[in-house]
């Protein structure tokens, strides 16, 4: 059975440099392992050995069990209708001014393509493991909840919201200047937005029964992965973190991990430098000292108040772009459960 | 810094926007300034640098002077709406706010010039003196500061295209109104801080942004390295600091405030970068 871990966490926290280091210690232990990104720095995609979006996993040239992928999130939107609508009204849908509108504003939307592309290679059975590196639209959360957002939204709640009733038929709509919250409508927007508005909702809609069907099993796949959080030991990541840590467990399983990156030698937090060196260089000394106590600060009270397994993966002045900087970065790392996240 | 009615500050999420926004508009407080702060995402972190509890879309005063409100949708369209149509009982425009704002959902621009018009309506009015946005991330930024024109080629009738001119005539005034980037000297920060000047040049839409670069590190004087692990931190921040120019160097920033060494709250963080703001006034 393929194994699958999701790492979760707020942007700019080093989450996609972890996933794809884990990826590399994996394949270099022999364990066949893909890693589904979305949106890396350019030099960690060629490091990975993906130049291009798109959905097909490529395997590396230099790696041998090595597999990676980077998600086109409003590629994989389109796909959306075309695998759940008609090709009629999934052309219709493709073409629509709205339809890129609405995969705009409705940020799970994203999540949900790249939740339903990474379910995708979960049921292939392909790899034995396949590590994600969740999107990070609504804090990142969206990607755990996206499959139950997206039924709701093309199930026709914005339909029934509209109309304030059962769901319509395609001729209400000509007949709505005959209910007065439209005529409202009408004054602010002008007459046909409405219209033209709720007529793509209604081809939308004919998506229902195939995206209900597919959070489900979206759904499966996720309450059988294991899960990581990454932080920094900043105040801003810590707090989303923590948001995390409390959410997954219904969502999808409790994280194995929360993986503090960024963080500095343990040791550090009682240096004392030599009395004899340029004050410059004491004063510098003095605030890494300070850092490397609040970082460790930081982890102490997550695990203490949430009782998480706190891990730590070391600060590196140039993130790692190439396969052995990435080993290197994990063998570096302390506390990551591994037995609880290779296959 | 403190002379244009309203500032927006956005920036990739995790540089820091609202620790810049807080200490921003602490600085104005400070000086006297009547201050409106404005925290435009749900979860944003305004509240916790101004210590209070979660704010409300009723703004409050959380320090003399200084008012903070959090930006929902569905109160700024009740609002509008019941300024619009001069209707009593705004309690029976609920489920017709939810529907609009259903229906924003699939209409382009609708749904950002609710937020929008909100912040800028209080522009208008003359209840303060400067209002200060914790805006959307520069991913999102565009399609908010796009939609007074995206309203008028959308909607060629109603009374929301009239109102979609002047606000976009309040946005691309450089004398009233201010786009602060913040930006992390890091390589994803840096492209999406390029991107949006890049785009904001090219549409003219606002005019040309303040770009503060934050957590940004001092340079090492001294060039002989002491022993042990004082040495090795001193190596680190000598590596920190060269890594951090090559993306300088690409902006290059106009306003740079220090990395925070050590600091606990949130609250101490928005202390300090309103100092340092202060001090580069």
């Amino acid at each position: 059975m393929t194994k699958t871990v999701l790492v979760a966490g707020a942007g700019g926290v080093g989450k996609t440099t972890f996933a794809a280091a884990m990826a590399v210690k994996a394949a270099r232990a022999g364990v066949r392992t893909l890693v589904v990104t979305v949106d890396p720095a350019r030099r960690l995609a060629s490091a990975l050995g993906v130049n291009d979006l798109g959905d097909e996993p490529q395997p590396h040239a230099d790696e041998e069990d090595l597999w990676a992928a980077m998600l086109d999130s409003e590629a994989s939107w389109r796909a959306v209708a075309m695998r759940h609508a008609d090709p009629e009204i999934a052309t219709r849908l493709a073409d629509n001014e709205f339809f890129r509108a609405a995969s705009e504003h409705f940020p799970a939307s994203q999540s949900y393509a790249a939740a339903d592309q990474a379910a995708t290679f979960v049921q292939a059975r392909a790899w034995d493991l396949v590590i994600v590196d969740t999107p990070p639209s609504g804090g990142g959360i969206d990607f755990f909840t996206a499959p139950a957002q997206m039924a709701d939204l093309v199930g026709g709640r914005l339909l029934r919201w509209i109309t304030g009733g059962p769901l319509p038929g395609r001729r209400f709509f000509y007949d709505r200047a005959a209910r007065p919250m439209l005529r409202v409508a009408d004054t602010i927007l002008g007459s046909d937005l409405l219209q033209r508005v709720s007529e793509f909702l209604l081809d939308l809609r004919s998506t229902y029964d195939g995206v209900a069907r597919r959070g489900r099993e979206i759904e499966t796949v996720l309450r059988e992965a294991a899960t990581l959080v990454v932080t920094t030991a900043d105040p801003a990541p810590v707090a989303e973190a923590v948001r995390f840590y409390r959410q997954l467990p219904d969502l999808a399983t409790t994280p194995a991990a929360v993986v503090f990156n960024r963080a500095l030698p343990p040791e550090w937090a009682t240096a004392t430098p030599d009395p004899g060196i340029p004050a410059e260089l004491a004063r510098i000394t003095e605030q890494w000292s300070a850092e490397t106590l609040r970082q460790a600060d930081a982890r102490d009270e997550f695990s203490a108040r949430y009782g998480a397994r706190v891990a730590t993966v070391p600060w590196r002045p140039n993130p790692p772009t190439d396969l052995a900087g990435l080993a290197d970065l994990m063998d570096s790392s302390d506390g990551i459960p591994w037995s609880n996240l290779l296959p | 810094m403190l002379d244009k009615r309203l500032v927006i500050v956005s920036g990739k999420g995790g540089v820091g926007k609202s620790a810049v926004t807080s200490g921003l508009a602490l600085l104005g407080q400070r000086h006297g300034l009547r201050i409106l702060a404005v925290e435009m995402e749900s979860g944003g972190g305004l509240s916790a640098h101004f210590g209070t509890g979660p704010l409300e879309f009723a703004p409050r005063e959380v320090r003399p002077g200084l008012h903070a409100m959090h930006m929902v949708r569905s109160d700024a369209l009740l609002e509008y709406l019941s300024l619009q149509l001069r209707l009593p009982g705004m309690g029976r425009f609920g489920a017709f706010a939810r529907a609009f704002d259903a229906l924003a959902t699939a209409a382009p621009a609708v749904r950002e010039i609710v937020t929008i018009g909100k912040i800028l309506w209080e522009v208008r009015e003359d209840r303060w003196d400067m209002v200060v946005v914790d805006a959307a991330p520069t991913g999102q930024i565009a399609s908010y500061l796009r939609a007074p024109a995206s309203i008028s080629e959308l909607v060629a009738t109603g009374r929301i295209r009239s109102q979609a001119e002047w606000m976009a005539e309040t946005l691309a005034d450089e004398t009233r109104t201010q786009l602060m980037l913040v930006t992390l000297p890091e390589e994803l920060p840096t492209a999406e801080t390029l991107e949006t000047l890049e785009w904001v040049e090219r549409t003219g839409i606002v005019s040309k942004p303040v770009v503060v670069a934050n957590r940004v590190l001092e340079p090492v004087g001294a060039t002989t390295t002491p022993p042990g692990m004082a040495g090795d931190m001193v190596t680190l921040h000598r590596s920190l600091v060269d890594e951090q120019h090559k993306w300088l160097d690409k902006l290059p920033p106009d306003l740079t405030l220090p990395y925070l060494f050590g600091l606990f709250t949130p609250g101490e963080v928005a202390a300090h970068i309103s100092d340092d703001l202060e001090a580069l006034r």
